[in-house]
């Protein structure tokens, strides 16, 4: 019998929470895997984020061998920030068709797999896009981004002309009348000058007595009925660049309310995944052979839309539905797979927990400045119900586990709450390490990017979610450091000023310390990664504005937005959690022991790069 | 300016425009000149190549077919690149210093001598045995990228069958590789790659693809391998944009198109019902007329390849029996037959029987004294003992599609004033359009017109929009920020 290996992916899950549910016996599945193996918590990344975590589950080596080292990214030397999982290169020339590159390096364990002879399946894991050539087959995951090319951004429709729109969304306004004719968003037209949106024209009629919303979509299906407050099926939209060229995406419709103003919110755009703009699986044909067996799904990294309950467009029944929607997709992908899974190494990840204890996380927090006590009854028990419906998708997968099948479950990073928000580059800016072209005010000043930096006479600025990074010489674009005993100052100014330094106004520690790359990061890409890491302690994560090259109102202020829930502090303090069907021989296990401990099981030989010990 | 010419032998327009799949295609025709290109009769990669690449027609190069007449012995030859006398592209690009680099272009055995470099076509016999490159040494580096350089595929049937797409598709990724390292490695001012696979593909494989051929069987295991193999060509045409600049023409043609087959017409099986062509042995099976005991001296026609119709001509052919000055009569008399004839519906099976100085500007070497131009559903075969004149099937060598005069062309040039779709192009107008665009003299001889002649060229363009626009997308809903 040839040996398996089932790895079900958890995105977030905390052990204190899991630790209580078994407990109290909640999660039935977990605690049957736990009681014929073992349960460890599991030693994430610095830092403690999902891209991060996941690219060292897949290479077996800390960030500094596979150089992914945080969702956000810079380009040293114009010190723009920009999205760190995959590079989008403009062609170089018309003739050349734009393409995407996966930026996370490194050997993945099924490369190593592929060349042993080994099959593979990989659904959803982080930054595999585009996918590469693998024996076996697999679907991309965080990473993809919209037809837009944005990491997920929907578009409000509303008839309400007083309303303004919010961060990452599109905002249309609705004519009033029997028929109301609107219009989807399709991507860029790049190739025009200016570039231009494309559009699909929709028509809308509201049915009152029947409480829903006719939409002549002007895709497939042509023509949907969607109930109020609920979502409606995918809709295919073809986007016309020119008479020849097209693309296709997928977005599906929530009716928010029918009066007194008509409101809707068609999601982000979806790659179809029957002809994706970029390849979102390998083989290529692959998402396509997908969505003809199990209907179409979401392609999208982030599907799930955070954004549309940040800005107040969905409500929370509205984003779990979604979230609901999303997992049952993917659990159509994995049963299928499983179902025809009979040697090597299956892998799919669910996000949806992760997403859910982003949004949700304020509801179990009395102390959140968003805590809303009015509707906290209602939703304080969301997080757990997900945790629950995660062990309810173990069910079928324990079906498939047999006396030859290593299963693993587990999570990259543990959750916490995030309360306050601390902003790196103004107490960079008021530590005069970073400043401020003449007269220039931080908050006021600065949009997202540097735009007014003096780099001239700027030692360290932050970008990323906790990276700082150095000004040097010849690597920056305005550099001025060099390296050796001023660079050295500058470190050990940061450190020492940022350890444990206290939140004023609730009298806790914000920061527990600040690594130096060199102790944390070792290998070829490791040159990559940001100078500094500021290791936040629980409750406190990177200001929003710092974390794209800004500015916030105050050094610490409160996070009140929905997005209640991080993970992004110290890495020692966000474990995930591990289960196995087998009996593992550490005590401590780290996320980059996974991918040895898997070769190891299907016995073949780890590559060079891989740092982890097997468990076994 | 470089030229970079992709031939995709026997492309259809009818799919290759209307398969939205092709996305490289597609944007090379969103940014050029695109539209049917009106071959040469016959139109069959000989002599068509020859005649796009020096813009004369086939009666004034003397090759009226894959097989012509040396001289009045009774024997036939394919050309050679010694058999074109008209300056071609090259020739005209060479003058001003610059170098080519040809590949599959045929006729090119024995490989063409040029100011560059000329790779076998699929009239080169095989490789292992025979120099196929010039310079003669090429042929090492490339057994040494590709290991055996196929120039044609071998095809022990051509009937469908895994083994033959196998067999197609191995050589086209062979020969794109090939295209790609010279791109890359060698110099080049002129481009020219012709790619035979997918004359061979569509050969074996249309009956499978296309519902109006009345062998089509829904569902047959080869009903995508036509559909697959354009995408093929799409993704490797993608890979050669990646790799030239846009500061250069690049000319994607057919030159003939593809169409269902009805039936094969055998020409001389049905001279010799007609009393024409006498054998001295009625052949019990399917036999090629090189293999025929014609007796010549009983025999006042026969038939070459694409229905290339000669007289037995006393004093004219060694063993000619037609008095000169029946000639004419026996002429007029044939065309009356061959109107004549019809399919089992009762349709015309020619399209048009002509005297080669009515349809050729001129008319050199062994000239056919009849062409038969068949409807472009039906083909002609010169093989003897089918026992009929039509057949459903060739029994020698599998045949699924016919020839039409209708190719294809997408044009790229920064400098094109024209874009958008051109009605009325033919293959004879490529040459000076090319030459024109490029900056090139063009040879007073050639037939063809440039498609922009007269106009005004264009200064190029480029991409827009700015970075920050982008960037600040990429990073928008990502939710940590």
């Amino acid at each position: 019998m040839p040996k398996k290996v089932i790895v079900i992916g958890l995105d977030g899950l905390e052990p204190t929470i899991v630790e209580s549910m078994l407990e109290r016996g909640e999660l039935p599945n977990l605690a049957k895997v736990r009681q014929n193996g073992s349960y460890r918590r599991l030693q994430t990344t610095y830092p403690a984020q999902t891209p991060v975590a996941w690219s060292s589950f897949a290479t077996g080596t800390n960030p500094g061998g596979h150089g992914i080292f945080d969702f956000i990214s810079r380009d040293p030397l114009t010190y723009q920030p920009d999205a760190a999982l995959s590079r989008f290169e403009r062609p170089k020339s018309v003739l050349a068709q734009s393409r995407v590159v996966n930026q996370r390096k490194g050997v993945p364990l099924w490369q190593a797999l592929t060349k042993a002879g080994i099959p593979s399946v990989v659904l959803r894991c982080p930054c595999t896009f585009p996918p590469e050539a693998l024996n076996g087959k697999m679907l991309a995951g965080v990473g993809v981004p919209d037809l837009r090319g944005s990491q997920s951004k929907g578009t409000f429709y509303t008839q309400d002309r007083t309303v303004t729109a919010q961060e990452h969304e599109q905002l249309l306004f609705l004519d009033s009348g029997p028929e109301i004719v609107s219009q989807v968003i399709g991507p860029r037209n790049t190739r025009q000058n200016p570039p231009t949106d494309t559009t699909c024209e929709i028509k809308v009629r509201v049915d009152k007595p029947g409480r829903k919303l006719l939409i002549q979509t002007g895709g497939t299906p042509a023509g949907i009925e969607v109930a109020e407050k609920s979502w409606s099926e995918w809709v295919r939209f073809r986007f016309k660049f020119s008479m020849l060229q097209s693309v296709t995406g997928i977005a599906r419709f929530y009716v928010r309310q029918l009066e007194p103003h008509l409101e809707f919110y068609v999601s982000a755009i979806n790659f179809d995944p029957a002809a994706p703009m970029f390849p979102v699986s390998s083989p290529n044909e692959y998402a396509k052979e997908l969505s003809e067996k199990v209907g179409l799904f979401s392609t999208l990294g982030m599907a799930e839309d955070h954004n549309g309950l940040n800005n107040g467009r969905l409500d929370e029944a509205a984003y779990l539905a979604q979230c609901e929607l999303i997992l049952q997709e993917r659990e159509r992908v994995m049963r299928l797979e499983l179902d025809r899974f009979t040697e090597g190494f299956f892998f799919t990840l669910f996000d949806t927990p992760d997403r859910v204890q982003h949004m949700m996380w304020r509801f179990l927090d009395r102390e959140h400045p968003s805590y809303q006590p009015d509707i906290a009854r209602e939703w304080e028990h969301q997080v757990e119900e997900h945790y629950q419906r995660c062990d309810r998708l173990l069910s079928s997968v324990l079906e498939h586990v047999d006396e030859n099948t290593l299963l693993i479950v587990l999570s990259d990073h543990g959750f916490g709450s995030f309360r306050r928000a601390f902003d790196t580059n103004t107490w960079l800016c008021e530590n005069g390490l970073l400043a401020l072209r003449n007269g220039r005010k931080p908050a006021a000043d600065m949009g997202e990017g540097f735009t007014s930096v003096d780099w001239s006479k700027t030692y360290a600025y932050a970008v990323g979610l906790g990276g700082i990074y150095l000004n040097f010489k010849g690597r920056e674009g305005a550099g001025i450091l060099d390296e050796g005993t001023e660079a050295e100052r500058v470190r050990k100014a940061i450190q020492s000023g940022l350890s444990e330094l206290p939140d004023k106004q609730t009298h806790r520690p914000a920061i527990r310390g600040v690594s130096r790359r060199e102790e944390i990061y070792s290998g070829e890409f490791a040159g990559a990664a940001p100078d500094l890491l500021v290791n936040f302690h629980r409750g406190f994560r990177v200001s929003w504005q710092s974390a794209v090259g800004g500015f916030a109102d105050n050094l610490i202020e409160d996070n009140t937005r929905r997005w209640s829930g991080d993970h992004i502090v110290d890495p020692e303090s966000v474990p995930g959690i591990l289960f196995m069907n087998r009996f593992a021989s550490q005590n401590h296990a780290r996320i980059i022991d996974l991918a040895p401990t898997i070769l190891s099981y299907l016995e073949v030989g780890r590559p060079d790069t891989m740092e982890g010990k097997s468990l076994l | 300016m470089k030229i970079c010419v992709l031939g995709l032998s026997g492309a259809s327009h009818e799919i290759l425009f209307s398969d939205e799949r092709l996305g490289n295609i597609r944007r090379l025709m969103d940014l050029g000149l695109y539209g049917r290109l009106e071959s040469v009769f016959p139109p069959t990669p000989v002599p068509a190549w020859m005649s796009m690449t020096t813009s004369q027609d086939p009666g004034f190069l003397g090759v009226y077919g894959l097989r012509n007449r040396l001289d009045r012995s009774y024997n036939s030859a394919t050309p050679t690149p010694a058999s074109v006398h008209a300056p071609a592209l090259w020739d005209a690009i060479t003058l001003q210093g610059k170098k080519s680099v040809l590949v599959g272009v045929p006729p090119n055995f024995p490989p063409r001598v040029l100011d560059g470099i000329s790779i076998g076509c699929f009239l080169t016999p095989e490789t292992s045995q025979h120099e196929f490159t010039y310079p003669a040494n090429l042929g090492e580096k490339l057994r040494e990228l590709v290991g055996d350089y196929p120039v044609d595929v071998k095809r022990a049937s051509n009937t469908p069958s895994d083994a033959l797409v196998e067999e197609i598709v191995n050589m086209n990724r062979k020969q794109w590789e090939v295209v790609r390292w010279l791109i890359a490695e060698q110099p080049w001012d002129y481009f020219h790659f012709v790619d035979i696979g997918l004359d061979r593909v569509q050969h074996a494989f249309w009956t499978s693809f296309d519902p109006q051929n009345t062998q089509f069987q829904q569902g047959n295991p080869y009903q995508q391998v036509i559909p697959d193999y354009y995408q093929l060509l799409d993704e490797q045409i993608g890979t050669v944009l990646e790799m030239i600049d846009d500061q250069m023409i690049v000319l994607v043609l057919s030159e003939y198109g593809a169409q269902h087959l009805d039936g094969l017409f055998a020409v001389n099986e049905w001279l010799v019902n007609e009393g024409l062509l006498v054998l001295d042995e009625q052949p019990l099976s399917s036999t090629t007329l090189e293999k025929l005991n014609v007796n010549w001296a009983k025999s006042k026609a026969w038939a070459e390849g694409n229905a290339d119709i000669f007289f037995n001509v006393k004093g004219r052919e060694p063993q000619g029996i037609v008095p000169a000055d029946e000639l004419e009569a026996l002429r007029q008399d044939l065309k009356l037959r061959f109107d004549a004839l019809t399919d089992q519906s009762g349709r015309r099976l020619c399209a048009g029987v002509s005297k080669p100085s009515e349809i050729y500007r001129s008319v050199t070497n062994v000239t056919p004294d009849l062409m038969i131009h068949f409807d472009s559903n039906w083909r002609s075969i010169d093989s003897v003992g089918h026992g009929g004149n039509y057949l459903l099937q060739n029994d020698l060598i599998y045949d699924a599609c016919g020839y039409s005069t209708d190719g294809l062309f997408v044009l790229y040039a920064p400098n094109n004033p024209l874009a958008g779709e051109y009605q009325g192009a033919s293959l004879l107008d490529m040459a000076p359009t090319l030459l024109d665009l490029g900056g090139y003299e063009i040879p007073k001889s050639m037939q063809g017109k440039s498609l922009v002649a007269g106009m005004e060229k264009k200064s190029g363009s480029g991409l827009s929009e700015s970075d920050e626009k982008l960037i600040h997308d990429r990073l928008a809903g990502l939710g940590y920020v």
